[in-house]
């Protein structure tokens, strides 16, 4: 006989623990078995013929064996971890039984300290992503940029999300039942996953080159008027990094398609980082006109 | 002596129950409930945090049992300063009790 499975790709807020182990009774009910608890998908084998209570629990385990072992000595069956420390059991339904007998935290104090234990975690992880959220703000402030801001607002949203959720997991009671306001995790799965992507095109996309050209004699620095070329492909922030060393008055420019100049500098010494330039869409071109040998290094980032 | 911390209601009841020898998780909260008619369960999670934290404290240890014929099972020890926390717990309630008598 084939084994009937399948996967679920509902996600649950760790806050939200409690629905998700209505839903895992539900789906019990209707003949679906957790084989596999994860954090964003979860595996069932279906099974109308038994019907089983699941638990879950929030811990380092340093001694598993004991750890399975006091579960099994009432009745729990060990199912799946999570990576991140979820564990997840099932014991067989018996209408007989009080209510009582499918609770693993049956004080105010171990069932707190489960909670405290994933709130220090999400408070931790938090307060990182919040030094990074606050390490893109500084960035964006001193060299503002598209990608820096989708970074800060994706790290800012992230701090929020873990911080709160570590917040309410922390002051959660016993009786607590209510689902929490904030948007659900695949809301937040869906901000992390689509910002970083877009974050990472965004700087993929950025023109990335360093291009050195020097000229020893006068009559080979006359005939390097346009040396080099470069694309945007989105308009931004750009930051240039030119170093100048001539013996004449060197000028530098970049010129866009129409051969306008969008930026120039004329010297004989120049060591520059970041010069800001705010460019469109299009094509770029590097030009030089120098009357002595010279030495160029221009790049951007 | 520095004032100890009251014990909660889960980490009394264990020491409770292995206060008069070596007890198995199940075994301790099948006691319990007896003791308490029913009115003391303690779950599986509780359990195992309550025994990890206090073979951390020093107050239980644990053992194998020896019993021959049945398979070896894991067992939790009194130990002596397991002992004497749970005397200095039992005095703190006696207190407490005679304290409201004096009401």
């Amino acid at each position: 006989m084939a084994r009937q499975t399948k996967r679920s790709w509902k996600a649950y807020a760790a806050w939200d623990y409690r629905k998700e182990i209505e839903d895992l009774n539900k789906a019990s009910e209707q003949g679906w078995q957790l084989t596999k608890g994860g954090c964003f998908s979860s595996k069932f084998v279906k099974n109308p013929d038994v019907r089983y209570r699941y638990q879950m629990d929030f811990r380092k385990v340093s001694e598993m064996g004991r750890y399975i072992e006091t579960f099994r000595e009432q009745g729990w069956e060990y199912v799946s971890s999570t990576f991140n420390g979820w564990h997840f059991f099932r014991k067989l339904y018996d209408p007989a039984l009080p209510e009582a007998a499918y609770e693993i935290f049956t004080d105010r104090e171990s069932l707190r300290e489960m909670h405290r234990r994933w709130a220090r975690v999400a408070l931790i992880i938090g307060a990182v992503v919040a030094a990074f959220a606050l390490f893109c703000a500084v960035r964006m402030v001193r060299m503002p940029n598209l990608p820096t801001l989708v970074q800060l607002l994706v790290s800012a949203f992230e701090a929020v999300f873990l911080l709160w959720g570590g917040f309410l997991m922390r002051r959660s009671d016993v009786d607590q039942r209510r689902q929490s306001g904030i948007p659900s995790i695949a809301v937040f799965l869906a901000v992390v996953f689509l910002g970083s992507a877009g974050s990472l095109t965004l700087t993929g996309l950025r023109p990335h080159f360093v291009t050195v050209t020097a000229a020893e004699s006068v009559t080979e620095a006359v005939q390097n008027e346009s040396w080099a070329d470069f694309q945007v492909r989105y308009p931004d922030w750009y930051y240039l990094n030119l170093d100048i060393e001539a013996a004449e008055p060197l000028t530098f420019s970049i010129l866009d398609e129409a051969g306008d100049t969008v930026y120039q500098a004329t010297e004989t010494v120049l060591h520059r980082k970041d010069i800001p330039l705010r460019l469109a869409r299009g094509e770029y071109a590097l030009a030089i006109s120098c009357t002595s040998g010279y030495r160029l290094r221009c790049g951007m980032e | 002596m520095k004032k100890s911390e009251p014990l909660s209601e889960s980490y009394y009841y264990i020491l409770l129950c292995l206060a008069k020898g070596a007890n198995h998780g199940y075994g301790i909260m099948q006691m319990a409930e007896s003791l308490s008619n029913g009115e003391v369960v303690i779950g599986s999670g509780t359990m195992y945090g309550a025994t990890g934290n206090m073979m951390k404290k020093g107050w239980i240890r644990e053992i194998m049992s020896t019993e021959t014929g049945l398979p070896r099972r894991r067992l939790y020890q009194l130990t002596d300063s397991g002992r004497a926390a749970l005397d200095a717990e039992i005095a703190r309630l006696r207190r407490m009790l005679q304290h409201a008598e004096g009401v």
